[in-house]
């Protein structure tokens, strides 16, 4: 009876300690370091950053050939996603060495995780890169990022739709909001198809031109800055009337958005430049497309043909086991190789904001799918004068108020009114 | 005498000890991985701030949830599906499950599969499903552009109203199978002796559907409703997959916003723990309400 009964209790703690086992840390098995040294990457595009990634690696491992980079394809949410649980957890040793973080998202992921993340202006060269973007990644004076992909937004648009409009791609060149509402207004009547699409509910649209107003949804101080924000109301007014005038059309998510550029719902995408990626994957759509800037906001000051739109960085995670191996890593690829840049460039079009790397020839070829433009030059050129902004660690709450106030502003609801509900939304979410 | 009675008790004693030998193993299962968490989640409902930074709060979480318009705009979306959807869903799945027990109904099996068969797929896969027939250009806009009833595709999940339409019809068309199963396997309990009697009294088929099978499915019924209550109100893939909340926050979900919280915002991990306390305590009112309500007689 009694052996029985012991029986059974063992048998459940050993049930009981299989089950717990994997929560378990592993047992700290530091790499020599003379040994080979493995790097674990997470990122998630494999024709853009994933490739990107294993070509340095490629370049890398000519000089340092015991390092082996080890990249896990990890969607974006999936990679916030376990951020946050393993951080969360305590449980960091789950995390990889080295993470691209969403230039939106760095603010919030450095103040919520100020422990999980490596500064590394000391040991990494930032000063080649692009000002705009070494500003997402700094907090309390120290820099946290190392830019990767430029966000320089610009008009992709169809040539073959607007000529059929009797336009020409010139018009759109240096226009403002207002102009190009007009020019939608002409090809809609034309040819029956809409401007512009945009992901119904993000504000994409409304946060490019915040930028190339130098303006975002934040004061100095942090405080929300969106019901008496007179350059978001002006972005929003003339949003929501492209919308209403169905001169842009809204999408329910991103694979819609992408298919309405790719099969011709739309007659322009404006957007980051990595957009050029997925527009020549259509090969037969081959010298419809051309580049111009992006349309500015009339009557704002300091309003400039220029923005950003959704890039990312590179992050060191402070779990790293090698952070010396990855800092250097970094160093002599993101920040120092121009061969890197040149091979990715012509392969996936993925543009780097790194200095050196704009003198390089893969920039200043003509590209045979935008009808022989040279549109690495423009974008190269687009990224020098976009406006610094400081997204802020409440970006993605900010977002979303703005994005219902616009779905409100399209059902009938005062563009005053729905600001003011965006502003209190926000000021509430901050006020946890 | 008294040997007699203590070896009675002894063989008691081990007749319920092996009985709570075989329930140890689930209880203790059950306790860790399910009630435990419970707990914790109810001290994390009570402590507020980002992230790790927690700090204990009290209540204030819950009162927050009033002045929440996320909140408030999810939990009325739940309502008006729950409204909607729940009472049309258990009406259907009853007319098919009277149907399927048809004696004379030829083909029994291939029905019988056909109804249960969207049950079987994935919920992704159905959302995926319905927001491709419901795109620009999907199957319904090129019918009805077709057909002439429409003069230019509409935008469907754009519109906060067929947004919301197009969700209830996704969840109906997933789950009345579902349900039709308990009907059917509720409606063969019932005698035939019963209908048999009721058709000689001169009863119409509708008088016995009305008379005889809802009283005596009452107890299925009641089952199904608190299911679906509870189903609706954590309502999750079906919303994140075909209008991700949108448009606005028009058709967004209790259980989304929890999601939002914890990581897609910065994560409130103590509010989001208040919020699906939230849903908790309106399973427990509305499942009170409908047993009350059912066991009125």
């Amino acid at each position: 009876m009694k052996r029985n009964m012991i029986k059974s209790v063992v048998m459940i703690t050993l049930a009981a300690g299989l089950l717990f086992s994997s929560c378990q840390k592993k047992s700290g098995k530091a790499a020599s370091k003379k040994g080979p040294v493995t790097l674990t990457v997470w990122c998630w595009d494999p024709t853009f950053n994933i490739y990107a990634m294993n070509e340095a690696a490629k370049i890398y491992n000519r000089t340092n050939p015991d390092v082996k980079i080890n990249v896990v394809e990890t969607p974006w949410e999936n990679l916030q996603q376990k951020l946050i649980t393993s951080l969360s957890a305590n449980q960091a040793d789950t995390l990889p060495d080295i993470i691209l973080c969403q230039d939106n998202a760095i603010q919030k992921n450095l103040m919520n995780y100020p422990k999980a993340f490596l500064p590394v202006d000391d040991k990494i060269d930032l000063s080649q890169f692009a000002k705009y973007k070494v500003g997402y990644g700094e907090m309390n004076g120290k820099k946290y990022s190392i830019p990767f992909d430029n966000g320089a937004t610009c008009t992709f648009i169809r040539k073959d739709i607007v000529e059929k409009a009797g336009l020409k791609v010139e018009d759109f060149n240096n226009i403002t909001w207002d102009r190009f509402y007009e020019l939608g207004k002409i090809v809609k009547a034309k040819t029956g198809v809409a401007m512009v699409s945009y992901v119904g509910n993000d504000p994409d649209c409304v946060m490019i031109m915040l930028q190339s107003a130098g303006t975002w949804m934040f004061k100095e101080d942090g405080k929300p800055f969106i019901a008496d924000n007179d350059v978001l109301k002006k972005a929003v007014t003339v949003y929501s009337k492209m919308i209403k005038d169905g001169i842009c059309l809204t999408v329910p998510d991103w694979n819609a958005y992408v298919a309405s550029v790719n099969n011709g719902t739309v007659a322009s995408a404006i957007n980051g430049c990595w957009m050029v990626g997925i527009i020549s994957s259509v090969k037969d759509q081959a010298g419809a497309w051309s580049v111009v800037n992006t349309p500015k906001l009339s009557d704002v000051q300091g309003a400039v043909n220029y923005s950003s739109q959704g890039g990312s960085s590179w992050m060191v995670m402070a779990n790293s086991k090698n952070p010396d191996v990855a800092m250097d890593f970094l160093n002599k690829t993101f920040a120092g190789s121009k061969e890197l840049y040149d091979t990715i460039l012509p392969s996936s079009g993925a543009i780097g904001t790194w200095g050196p790397a704009a003198s390089s020839d893969a920039y200043s070829k003509p590209n045979a799918f935008f009808g022989n433009q040279k549109i690495y030059e423009d974008i190269i050129e687009y990224s020098k004068h976009i406006p610094q902004v400081k997204y802020g660690v409440f970006n993605y709450e900010a977002r979303g108020a703005v994005g219902v106030a616009v779905s409100k502003i399209i059902q009938g609801t005062s563009i005053d009114t729905a600001l003011q509900e965006a502003q209190k939304n926000l000021e509430f979410q901050m006020g946890y | 005498m008294r040997t007699i009675m203590t070896g009675k008790r002894t063989l008691e004693m081990k007749y319920k000890s092996a009985g709570w030998r075989f329930v140890m193993p689930a209880a203790i299962l059950i306790f860790a991985l399910c009630f435990y968490p419970m707990v914790q989640a109810f001290f994390l409902s009570l402590q507020s701030g980002l992230a790790n930074n927690l700090h204990f709060t009290g209540l204030r979480n819950y009162i927050r949830l009033f002045q929440d318009d996320q909140f408030i705009a999810s939990v009325k979306n739940v309502f008006i599906y729950l409204v909607f959807q729940v009472p049309v869903m258990l009406f259907l799945a009853l007319v098919l499950a009277s149907i399927l027990n048809d004696k004379k109904l030829k083909y029994k099996g291939i029905f019988r599969t056909m109804v249960f068969l969207p049950c079987a797929t994935a919920l992704v896969s159905s959302a995926l499903i319905f927001k491709s027939l419901f795109s620009l250009d999907g199957l319904a806009n090129t019918w009805l552009l077709g057909l002439g009833i429409l003069s230019e595709p509409k935008n469907w999940l754009q519109d906060p109203v067929w947004a919301k339409i197009i969700i209830i019809f996704t969840i109906t068309w997933r789950w009345t199978g579902y349900n039709t199963v308990f009907f059917l396997a509720g409606l063969q309990n019932i005698d035939t002796s019963v209908y048999e009697a009721a058709r000689i009294d001169g009863a119409s088929p509708m008088q016995s559907f009305f008379k005889i099978t809802l009283p005596l499915l009452k107890p299925v019924i009641l089952l199904t409703a608190i299911m679906s209550t509870n189903g609706t109100l954590q309502l999750f893939d079906e919303v994140q997959n075909i209008t991700g909340g949108g448009p606005g926050n028009a058709t967004l979900t209790i259980s989304q916003y929890i999601y939002k919280l914890s990581f897609v915002l910065n994560p409130q991990f103590g509010y989001a723990a208040a919020v699906s306390y939230a849903i908790l305590i309106m399973v427990a009112i509305l499942a009170f309400i409908q047993i009350k309500v059912g066991d009125k007689q």
